[in-house]
C-alpha cells in the first residue's frame, strides 16, 4: 500500500507543506519512513533521531495531531486507525521549530531550571558513608526516572497551547515529582512552592500528556501527587488548592458537591463577588438556587470515617 | 437490559436538564436504571489532588454498592466515568491496595468490600455497543440537521483506563448522530480540552478555548453541539457569552447534551428535554 506523508516544512523562515508518497512494508515505522524519504526521496528534510529503539527520546514528531515517538509506531498502525492513506507529519508542538521537524529544546531546559531539578541530599549522607534508600522508598519515584526527554507530552498540552508562560511542560512536572518523591532529598518544600509558583495548580487534567507518554510515566498522575504533597507539607492556600478542599470538604460535610459555594469556597468573598453576573444568568435559567441547602447523605457518618481512616494512613 | 445508575453531581444541581432528559430517555429506550443508593461525588480529579487514598475508598465503597447490586455501572458524566474507572484499575491491578482498601472499608462500618465484579460503562458506549435499542423507536430522523460531536477529555484519555475506542480517533459520537438521522460534522477542536477544571486557576485560557470550540464547530458548517459530559456542556453553554469575548466571535451555537439529542429523535419535545434550562441559543436547536 502507498501512503502520502504531508511533511510541514520549515527552511529559511519559508514554510510548506511537502507530499512524499511511499510503501507501506512490514515494520514500517514513521522514522524508518523518514529514513527513506531522506536517503531516495529528499535529502533535505530535516529530522533527529539516534537510537532507533524508543529510549533516547530523540525522534517523537506530530502524527494527524498527535505525538507520536517516530521509532517505536507503525505507518500501517497510524493508517487502520485513521482509516486514510494520507498522514500529515509536524514537529512536536508548544516549540519553537529550527527546521523541518527540528524543534529547539533550550527553551525548555531553561524552564526546568524553575524548578532546580537536582537533588539535595540530606546532612546524614557523606561521601564516606554513602546514601541508603529503602526499596519502598525508591518504588515511590523510579516509574519518573524513566523520561527519556522526547517531549511528547509537551507537544499535546492544552494549557501550554493556550499560554504557556504561566505553566510548567509535563515532564517538568514529572521531575519535580520525583524530586517531590525521593526520600533522600532534603527540600521537598522548596521544590513544591518553585512549582507551585510556576503553575501547578493551572493544569487541565485534559489527560493529553498521559496518553502520549510512550514510557507510561503517567504525568497527570505525577501533578495530582505534587498537588497531594502540598496538602502533606501544609503549602495549600492558592485558589486551586481551595478549590480542591472544597469538593474534599463537601463529600466530607454531605457526600455531595456544593455548587452553590463554589465559588466563595474557591476564590474568597471579594472574587466572588465578581462572579455576579454570571451567577444572575445561572439563576435566571434556574442553574443555580443559593438557597438549595445539599442533601446529607444517610450514610455519612461511615462516609467521614472512611476519609478519617485513610486520611490518617495517607500521612 | 439494566444498570446501576451514578448521576454524578451535576445532574443534581446546574445540570438537572441532563437528569430529567436521562430518565425520559432510558425510558423510552427500555435501558433499566437503579440509581446506586447513597452514591457519594467521585471525588471530580480535584479531591484526588487532596487525598488519592481517601478518594480511592469512596471510590471503591461507590463501586462495592453496585456489586452488591449485581449490576454494572453506568455513568453519564466523563470525569465520574474516569474517577471510577481509575480507582477500579488501580484496586483491581495491586492487591495490596485493594487489602487496604477493603480494610478502611471495614474499619469504617461498611457492610461489604470492594470485590472488582462490576464493570464501569458510559451511557454513549452502550448505545454505541446496542444500537438494537433504538429499532423501532426514532420517530423524529433528525435530517438535515448538523451536529458536531465534542467528545471531552475524559471519555478518551488515557486509553489505558477508558480503552473503549482509540481515544486519538473515537468514532462513536458521529456513528450515533448518523443513526439519529443527523449528519456529524467534523471539527479541529472536537477532541480538545474544554478547561472545565482549569475555570478558576486558568480563567482567560479557559475561556479562550470555550470560545474557540464553539466557533471552529460553527466555521466548520455545526447547527449544533452534542456532548456526552455535562461538565463539558455547562462550560460551553454557561459561559458561551464570554467565550464569545475572549475569541471576538458573534456565533451562538446551541450545546446538547447526549441524552437531549438521543431524545429528539426519539420524538420528545423542546421542554421535556429541559431545553429551557440552557443558557445560550436555545432557540437555534431546531429538531
Amino acid at each position: 500500500m502507498i501512503v502520502t506523508l504531508q511533511i510541514h516544512r520549515y527552511v529559511d523562515e519559508k514554510k510548506w507543506i511537502q507530499e512524499y508518497k511511499i510503501e507501506i512494508t512490514k515494520g514500517l515505522t514513521i522514522l524508518s519512513a523518514l529514513h527513506e524519504i531522506k536517503a531516495k526521496q529528499d535529502p533535505s528534510l530535516s529530522f533527529t533521531s539516534s537510537c532507533r529503539s524508543s529510549i533516547c527520546g530523540a525522534c517523537a514528531v506530530r502524527v494527524n495531531d498527535h505525538s507520536e515517538l517516530a521509532c517505536e509506531v507503525l505507518l500501517d498502525t497510524l493508517v487502520k486507525r485513521y482509516k486514510t492513506d494520507v498522514l500529515v507529519v509536524e514537529p512536536l508542538g508548544n516549540f519553537r521549530v529550527i527546521r523541518d521537524l527540528i524543534v529547539d529544546w533550550d527553551p525548555k531546559y531553561e524552564k526546568m531550571k524553575k524548578i532546580e531539578p537536582s537533588l539535595h541530599p540530606k546532612a546524614e549522607f557523606t561521601v564516606q558513608t554513602g546514601c541508603k534508600q529503602s526499596i519502598e522508598d525508591f518504588d515511590k519515584y523510579k516509574k519518573y526516572a524513566g523520561c527519556i526527554l522526547c517531549g511528547s507530552c509537551v507537544s499535546e498540552c492544552n494549557k501550554s497551547a493556550l499560554n504557556e508562560k504561566d505553566f510548567l511542560d509535563p515532564f517538568i512536572f514529572v521531575k519535580a515529582a520525583k524530586l517531590v518523591e525521593d526520600s533522600r532529598d532534603k527540600d521537598h518544600k522548596q521544590h513544591l512552592k518553585d512549582v507551585i509558583e510556576a503553575g501547578l495548580w493551572k493544569c487541565f487534567n485534559c489527560q493529553e500528556c498521559t496518553a502520549s507518554c510512550p514510557k507510561d510515566l503517567d504525568p497527570a498522575g505525577a501533578i495530582e501527587k505534587l498537588k497531594e504533597a502540598t496538602f502533606k507539607l501544609e503549602m495549600a492556600s492558592s485558589v486551586g488548592s481551595n478549590h480542591a478542599k472544597a469538593i474534599y470538604d463537601d463529600i466530607y460535610n454531605t457526600g455531595l458537591l456544593d455548587e452553590s459555594k463554589l465559588s466563595v469556597q474557591s476564590e474568597g468573598f471579594i472574587s466572588a463577588a465578581f462572579r455576579v453576573p454570571i451567577a444572575y444568568r445561572l439563576m435566571k435559567t434556574g442553574k443555580l438556587d443559593l438557597f438549595e441547602k445539599a442533601p446529607v447523605n444517610k450514610d455519612i457518618s461511615k462516609i467521614r470515617s472512611i476519609i478519617d481512616i485513610a486520611a490518617k494512613e495517607d500521612k | 437490559m439494566k444498570y446501576a445508575f451514578f448521576p454524578g453531581c451535576v445532574l443534581k444541581g446546574a445540570a438537572a436538564e441532563a437528569h430529567t432528559s436521562m430518565m425520559k430517555v432510558s425510558e423510552a429506550l427500555g435501558i433499566e436504571l437503579v440509581e446506586i443508593p447513597d452514591w457519594t461525588c467521585c471525588g471530580a480529579s480535584h479531591a484526588q489532588g487532596v487525598s488519592e487514598l481517601s478518594m480511592l475508598a469512596i471510590n471503591a465503597r461507590n463501586i462495592s454498592i453496585a456489586e452488591h447490586m449485581g449490576l454494572p455501572i453506568m455513568t453519564v458524566c466523563n470525569t465520574c466515568t474516569l474517577q471510577l474507572k481509575q480507582a477500579k484499575a488501580k484496586l483491581d491491578e495491586d492487591e495490596n491496595l485493594r487489602a487496604q482498601v477493603n480494610e478502611i472499608l471495614e474499619k469504617s462500618g461498611h457492610p461489604y468490600p470492594y470485590q472488582g465484579t462490576a464493570e464501569v460503562t458510559h451511557f454513549l458506549w452502550v448505545l454505541d455497543a446496542h444500537p438494537e435499542v433504538f429499532a423501532g423507536k426514532i420517530k423524529n430522523k433528525l435530517t438535515n440537521v448538523k451536529v458536531a460531536g465534542f467528545y471531552g477529555c475524559h471519555l478518551i484519555r488515557p486509553q489505558k483506563v477508558l480503552n473503549y475506542e482509540d481515544g486519538r480517533n473515537p468514532e462513536s459520537l458521529e456513528k450515533l448522530i448518523k443513526l439519529l438521522g443527523a449528519t456529524p460534522v467534523d471539527f479541529d477542536y472536537r477532541l480538545k480540552c474544554c478547561g472545565f477544571h482549569a475555570f478558576f486557576t486558568a480563567e482567560h485560557d479557559v475561556l479562550t478555548v470555550t470560545g474557540k470550540i464553539a466557533d471552529n464547530a460553527a466555521q466548520a458548517g455545526a447547527q449544533m453541539i452534542v456532548t456526552p459530559c455535562p461538565l463539558c456542556q455547562m462550560q460551553l453553554d454557561m459561559y458561551s457569552p464570554e467565550g464569545r469575548e475572549a475569541t471576538k466571535s458573534s456565533v451562538e451555537v446551541p450545546i446538547l447534551h447526549l441524552q437531549q439529542l438521543v431524545g429528539f429523535a426519539l420524538g420528545f419535545s423542546k421542554e421535556e428535554m429541559g431545553i429551557g434550562r440552557h443558557v445560550t441559543a436555545a432557540d437555534k436547536v431546531t429538531i
